[in-house]
């Protein structure tokens, strides 16, 4: 599903974000990226939703070389791609269901469709009871279900997580670890940058280690260390 | 499809209100400047009127002395007179001091100091002169013939009076038209900066669109259509502008005699109309302008 070959990313001149980076992610795959602030983990995964583009290297995702990808077919891209972030990235003033509707209004789907989906996917993150609120008026896992409902509303083949538990309690975290495994369930490849040790240990799955941009470690079902 | 255009005329409003009072100001900006725009193009017009029309009855006017002798009058009459091929001697007139005063009270109609400085005592009286011949040289040479005649003032030719007139007419074009641009370019770049700071404030909501895969272009019309609407507001403004302008200028100008040629500066409705369509179109192209450069160039914030 996500395959990188070689890939260098550099920021400015000399800052190597990225050192000659190389992995295979089969489909249905759940991946934890994981390493100190600044190691690459968000470089890899801006990478992957071509973000970024590397200096070296290739990205391949579904069978296809995305740097080669012209401009104007990336938005189609990342339809294919799911995005959760540390922030949310919620906007404020929409209630839930606009937010997560948001995501299938932009990409010109229907009327109908949105009425259909949204509420299935708020029942899946379990704020089928919410829809009607604005997100100043949720908790921090509240809000990170709706940016993941958000992220799953169009049943991406990818779904790419960014510290999603960054701002989260422990108890929490569990919650939307348990949500992110049940969509990973569905088929869906879920990378996940994160530098929080209990939620990689007790998931115990694929564990990519990266240090100042490379990659130490490449794990199956790994602990953090 | 419909869900799309919903969409964007949506944004549009939206982000019309928020940002009213930068959207005034493009708006007023474009609306003065096409205002300028459109008075260039009626004074253009109304000059040429004028020119028409003098043009169709080319006159050479000898003035004479207001101190001049009844023979001195005699003498010039019989000269202009001796020369049948050039000067249509059917229609040569002589205008004595009151005819002379009566018409210096309407070409200085709306003049009254130079006015208050004739008197029927004082005024040169003067021979209208049709010219039979379409050679301007020819015409120029006997001119100044009768300028060494006795008693004779001045000799005016309306050629001269058209140079004055294309001179005026130019330099007004060129002022306007060099004022309007500039005032074009900076309606450009407040449509410009109204668009950048619209999508500045919307930064989030694009970051989002961008990440779930919207197109540029479903992200930037709603941008585009709000610059092409602001320049298009401009232009009906300006329109308003324009009529009531004109209209000003109409009743005014219309008050004068026919004759003085100040009448002749009026413009036809259909004129007026075709130049309204050309700001609506220079207007609608200018919002777009400003807009598409601001949409193209802060799509990635």
């Amino acid at each position: 599903m996500i395959r990188l070959e070689n890939v260098t990313k550099i920021y400015g001149t000399e800052t190597v974000a990225v050192r000659d980076a190389s992995f295979d992610i089969p489909k249905s795959q759940f991946v934890f990226l994981v390493g100190p602030s600044g190691s690459g983990k968000s470089t890899l995964l801006r990478l992957i939703n071509r973000q970024e583009q590397p200096e070296r290297g290739d990205v391949w995702v579904a069978g296809r070389n995305i740097n080669e990808l012209p401009a104007s077919r990336v938005p189609y891209l990342r339809r294919s791609m799911g995005n959760v972030f540390q922030d949310y990235k919620l906007l404020l003033n929409k209630t839930v269901f606009e937010n997560v509707a948001f995501a299938l209004e932009v990409i010109g789907k229907p009327r109908h469709v949105i009425a259909r989906q949204v509420p299935i996917v708020l029942d899946l993150v379990g704020l089928a009871d919410k829809q009607d609120r604005f997100p100043n008026q949720l908790s921090g896992g509240e809000q990170q279900r709706v940016s993941i409902a958000r992220a799953f509303v169009n049943r991406p083949l990818i779904l790419l997580a960014d510290e999603p538990t960054g701002n989260l309690d422990p108890t929490t975290s569990e919650g939307i670890m348990g949500l992110l495994d049940e969509i990973n369930q569905t088929g869906t490849t879920v990378v996940m940058a994160t530098h929080d040790h209990r939620v990689v240990n007790a998931m115990r799955r694929r564990v990519i280690q990266l240090d100042r941009g490379v990659i130490l470690r490449d794990q199956e079902r790994g602990v953090y260390e | 499809m419909f869900s799309r255009i919903a969409y964007a005329l949506r944004e549009t409003w939206e982000s019309f209100r928020r940002n009213l009072t930068l959207t005034a100001a493009a708006v007023l900006t474009s609306a003065v400047s096409l205002l300028l725009v459109g008075s260039t193009f009626l004074i253009q017009r109304a000059f040429e009127n004028l020119l028409v029309q003098w043009r169709g009855d080319v006159e050479m006017i000898v003035f004479v002395r207001s101190d001049a002798s009844a023979e001195q009058v005699a003498l010039i009459d019989s000269v202009l007179r001796a020369s049948p091929t050039i000067i249509d001697i059917e229609k040569l007139r002589y205008l004595n001091k009151t005819e002379s005063y009566e018409e210096a009270k309407r070409i200085f109609a709306g003049d009254p100091v130079t006015l208050g400085l004739l008197t029927p005592e004082s005024i040169p009286t003067q021979f209208k002169v049709v010219p039979l011949s379409e050679d301007p040289l020819l015409v120029r040479s006997l001119s100044d013939q009768y300028r060494t005649l006795p008693g004779v003032e001045a000799v005016a030719l309306a050629e001269d009076e058209f140079e004055v007139i294309s001179t005026l007419s130019n330099f007004i074009r060129v002022v306007t038209l060099v004022t309007s641009l500039v005032l074009l370019l900076v309606a450009v770049g407040l449509i410009w900066n109204t668009i950048r700071t619209a999508m500045f404030a919307r930064r989030r909501e694009i970051e989002v669109m961008k990440l779930v895969g919207a197109t540029n272009w479903f992200i930037r019309i709603p941008f585009m259509l709000e610059g092409l609407l602001q320049g298009l507001i401009g232009g009906v403004v300006s329109c308003g502008g324009l009529w009531v302008l004109n209209s000003a200028w109409t009743s005014g100008v219309t008050g004068f005699k026919p004759g003085t040629g100040i009448s002749s500066l009026v413009v036809p409705d259909s004129y007026l109309t075709s130049v309204m369509l050309i700001l609506l179109g220079i207007g609608a192209f200018v919002g777009a302008v400003g807009s598409a450069i601001a949409a193209t160039r802060f799509l990635d914030v």
